[in-house]
This record gives C-alpha cells, structure tokens and sequence, in this order.
C-alpha cells in the first residue's frame, strides 16, 4: 500500500494542484474548506480533478464530483481510487 | 443627446496610459522591434490577481488594463446606476493565443488536455463580459467585431446606445493580441504584411502593414449625467458613420466609396461642415491599397472645399491593432483635441504622386485653434466606420 498517500500527503498534493492554478491561499488549505471557500469554481475543479488524475494515475469519474463538496473529500476519494489500485494489482 | 469622454485608458507599445501613450506620439516615438508592435513592458498582474490572469486570453488582459484605468479615471462605477452602465468593448480576432495553444494541446493530448477555461478565454465577448464582472456593470453588454474596423464601431455603437437611452455611461473601446505564429503567417500569406517590418503610411515605399497589440477603452458618458456628479470633461463624441464597400472581402473599394460614405455620413451626424474638420487620423495602414484609396476618399469628401485638413496615421508607431485600432485612435482624436496638437506620421520619407495630402511627416504641429477631427476605420469584410470627436 506504499502508493496509498497519507492524509498529509493527499493534502499536500491537493494544495500543490491548486497553488499551480493559481488559487490564492493555496498552501494554507485545510480538509473542511469547500471549493467555494477558496473561490474554486466548476472550472477550476476539472483543471484540480485532471492533475489528481494524472498524478496518481486513477480516474475519477464525472459522477464522483458531487460527492468531493471540500478539500478533505477530495483527499479521502483519492485515497480511496489509489488504495483500489494497489488492490486491483496486488 | 451630447456625449462626452469622462474617463481613458490605454495599453501600447509605447505606453501604458493615456499621456505617456500621447506624448510618445509627439516624441515620434515607434513601438515597433522586429517587425511587431508588442507590448512588452504589459504585466498582467498589475490589474489581475494571479488566478483571474491565468484564465484570461492576453486580449482580455490588455483590455482589462486600459479599462481600470479608463474606469478609475470616470470614477466609475460610483455615481451611476448599475442598471444604466454598459460595456462595450470589440475584438478582431479574440483569444487567439488561447485558441492556438488549446489547437496545439488537442492534437497532442486529445480531449482531456483541452482545458476547461478554453472557451470563457477564446470568445469575443470575454474581456467585455470580464470588465463588466470587475465593475458590476449590468446595462447593455456585448463585443462587436468588424475586423479593423472593430474599434470604430465599438466606440460609434456606445455613442448610439447613449443616444438611444439605453445607458448612461459606456465603457467603450477595442483590444487585440494577435501576435501568434499562426495570424502573423496568414496576414503574411495574405501579401498584407510589410516585408521590410516597417509601418510607412503613404510614403511611395510603403509595402505593407505591421502588426501590433493592444487595447483603448474609454467612458462615454451623457453630457448631464457627467455634469450632475462633477466628473471630468476630455472631450466630445460628436458623430458616427458607419458603411459597407460591399465590394471585396479583403480589398477596400477602387473609387473609396464605402470610406467616403462613412466620413460623410459622421459629418452629417455630427452636423458639421467640411471645413469644420481640422485634422483626420488616418485609417493609413502603410499597405498601397489602403493608402491610396483613402487619401482618393478624403479628396473627394473634401471635394469643393478649400484644402483637406491634415492627416496622420499613427499605425507608423505602434503598427496595425486590427480589432483595437479604431479605439486607440479615437484616444488620439480626444487627446489632439484637448491639447491643440497633431501627432505626426513617422516613416514618411519619400511622397508618393497618389497620396497627395498633408501627412503631417516633420514631427508633432501645434494645432491651437483644432475644434473637431475625424478618425477612419476600415476592416476586411468592407466594413467601415468614421468618428468625429470635439473639444470640450
């Protein structure tokens, strides 16, 4: 499960992805923040759920979005597909 | 109704506001460095944040920079009703650094590396829509487009939408940033571009046109309106004409009949005579249609009349700003207005027999007594537009 990241590690990767696009506060991001909190919009979303994507080499499919309202969502569901991962290849 | 200028703005090549941007003009000043007109002094985050930068085009960007100078200026949005202020502000092109970048991502990553900003940064109607947003204007919005003409017409058309009722104050103008490799090799496969990379606007060796970037925005206002919160008078938009060559899709009219149809019909708007007109900022492209054609089209609006008043084209600055040109040289109309000064023609060297004018080629003229000048603006598509500004 080495390729399982940690809640800090989730975190931080999302911070990174919204510090790339430029979201003011970025690096201060905490799980609780919704997207609306940090001003994230349905666009900027996809740009953040693409690099997760790419980054962690899992998919997250369109109807997942709704369920990922904060940052913290979005850290356990990528969690979530890795650990999936590492099962499936296991 | 009488429409007045209460704020400007621009961003060029050789300046980043009004008085720099004029001031280099009288200084004879050129924009131009291998065979563009880029503003390469522009940041972007002078204006944005960080994040509002990223997802705009670079045409929206400069916009947006002469617009919070034009509207900082007006002290806008205070003192209107947001109902009753407009944004009308034109493109030729729009996002085409965007467009040719997400062109690029496609053929090379397929549709997941299309971004999602693409098409909010790509559409024409992107920096209005983006001005309107910043100053929480909700009058009439929307971008015009009529190639180079664009900036004519956006600043003619915010007059009409005063004139008509429909707002009180428009913020009004054209932005352009075209300087991709794929526009600057198709005006290039066009023949319309200099070889030589140099603007001469009715000089016998002139060859072509050189491409520029930028934006001009200004306020337009009813007169009673801006007297009522004390704002600062610049100058007056007097009249507007707008024509069709119905001729060509890129080459202007043989005899310049579209062309003096528009200055005719904004001397009737403006209700002025000919020999009211003290100066005309050219459309005066430097390519050997244009030039000739206007100069046969001043001619013979002038026809009659003692001798056509002087012409300039500043183009020989800072090159050809498509979609922005017309804003930017209404900016030249007002400032040459409210000082009493002609900004020259640079490049003009050599007379050519069929531009026969005064191009105003030595330097800056003072001009004391100028009470009313025009500015042409002609696009591919045969779409014409002319403008008369007025002193204060």
């Amino acid at each position: 499960m080495a390729n399982v990241p940690t809640d800090q590690e989730a975190l931080d990767a999302i911070r990174e992805e919204l510090a790339n696009i430029k979201v003011p506060g970025a690096e201060q991001a905490t799980a609780d923040q919704t997207w609306a909190d940090l001003d994230v919009d349905s666009l900027d979303l996809v740009e953040v759920v693409k690099a997760l994507e790419d980054r962690y080499d899992v998919q997250i499919a369109d109807g997942r979005l709704k369920s990922i309202a904060t940052v913290g969502d979005a850290a356990a569901l990528v969690q979530e597909l890795t650990r999936e991962k590492e099962g499936a290849t296991a | 109704v009488s429409v007045v200028v209460t704020g400007r703005g621009v961003v060029s090549s050789i300046g980043e506001s009004p008085d720099a941007f004029f001031e280099s003009l009288l200084a004879k000043r050129s924009g131009i460095a291998d065979g563009i007109g880029a503003c390469v002094d522009f940041d972007p985050e002078t204006t944005m944040t960080p994040k509002e930068a990223r997802r705009a085009d670079r045409y929206t960007q400069l916009a947006v920079g002469a617009a919070d100078q034009a509207v900082a200026e007006a002290g806008l949005p205070d003192g209107v009703d947001p109902e009753r202020l407009g944004v009308l502000v034109g493109t030729g092109v729009g996002g085409l650094v965007t467009l040719q970048a997400e062109c690029e991502a496609w053929l090379e990553g397929g549709d997941r590396a299309v971004s999602p900003h693409f098409v909010p940064m790509m559409m024409p109607n992107a920096a209005a829509g983006t001005i309107a947003i910043r100053i929480g204007a909700h009058g009439p919005g929307f971008s015009v487009s009529s190639a180079c003409a664009t900036g004519g017409h956006a600043i003619g058309e915010a007059m009409r939408m005063i004139d008509r009722g429909e707002a009180d104050a428009v913020v009004a103008g054209g932005t352009e940033a075209a300087l991709t490799g794929l526009c600057i090799a198709a005006f290039r496969r066009m023949g319309a571009l200099s070889r030589e990379g140099v603007s001469r606007p009715f000089d016998a060796g002139r060859d072509g046109f050189v491409m520029g970037e930028g934006a001009a925005v200004l306020v337009l206002e009813r007169e009673e309106h801006a007297k009522a919160r004390g704002a600062q008078i610049f100058a007056r938009v007097v009249g507007y004409g707008a024509s069709n060559d119905a001729f060509h899709i890129t080459q202007p009219d043989e005899n310049g009949r579209g062309a003096k149809q528009a200055m005719l019909a904004t001397l009737k708007d403006a209700g002025a005579a000919t020999g009211d007109v003290g100066y005309i900022n050219a459309h005066g492209t430097s390519t050997p249609f244009n030039d000739k054609i206007e100069t046969l089209a001043i001619k013979q609006v002038f026809n009659g009349s003692a001798t056509p008043p002087p012409v300039s084209s500043t183009k020989s600055h800072i090159g050809h700003l498509l979609g922005a040109a017309g804003a930017v040289e209404a900016l030249v109309l007002v400032e040459a207005v409210r000082r009493g000064v002609l900004p020259p023609t640079i490049n003009y060297e050599q007379p050519d027999p069929d531009c026969d004018l005064d191009y105003v080629p030595e330097g800056p003229r003072e001009a004391p007594g100028l009470e009313l000048a025009l500015s042409n603006s002609f696009g591919f598509g045969g779409q014409n537009a002319c403008l008369a500004v007025a002193k204060a």
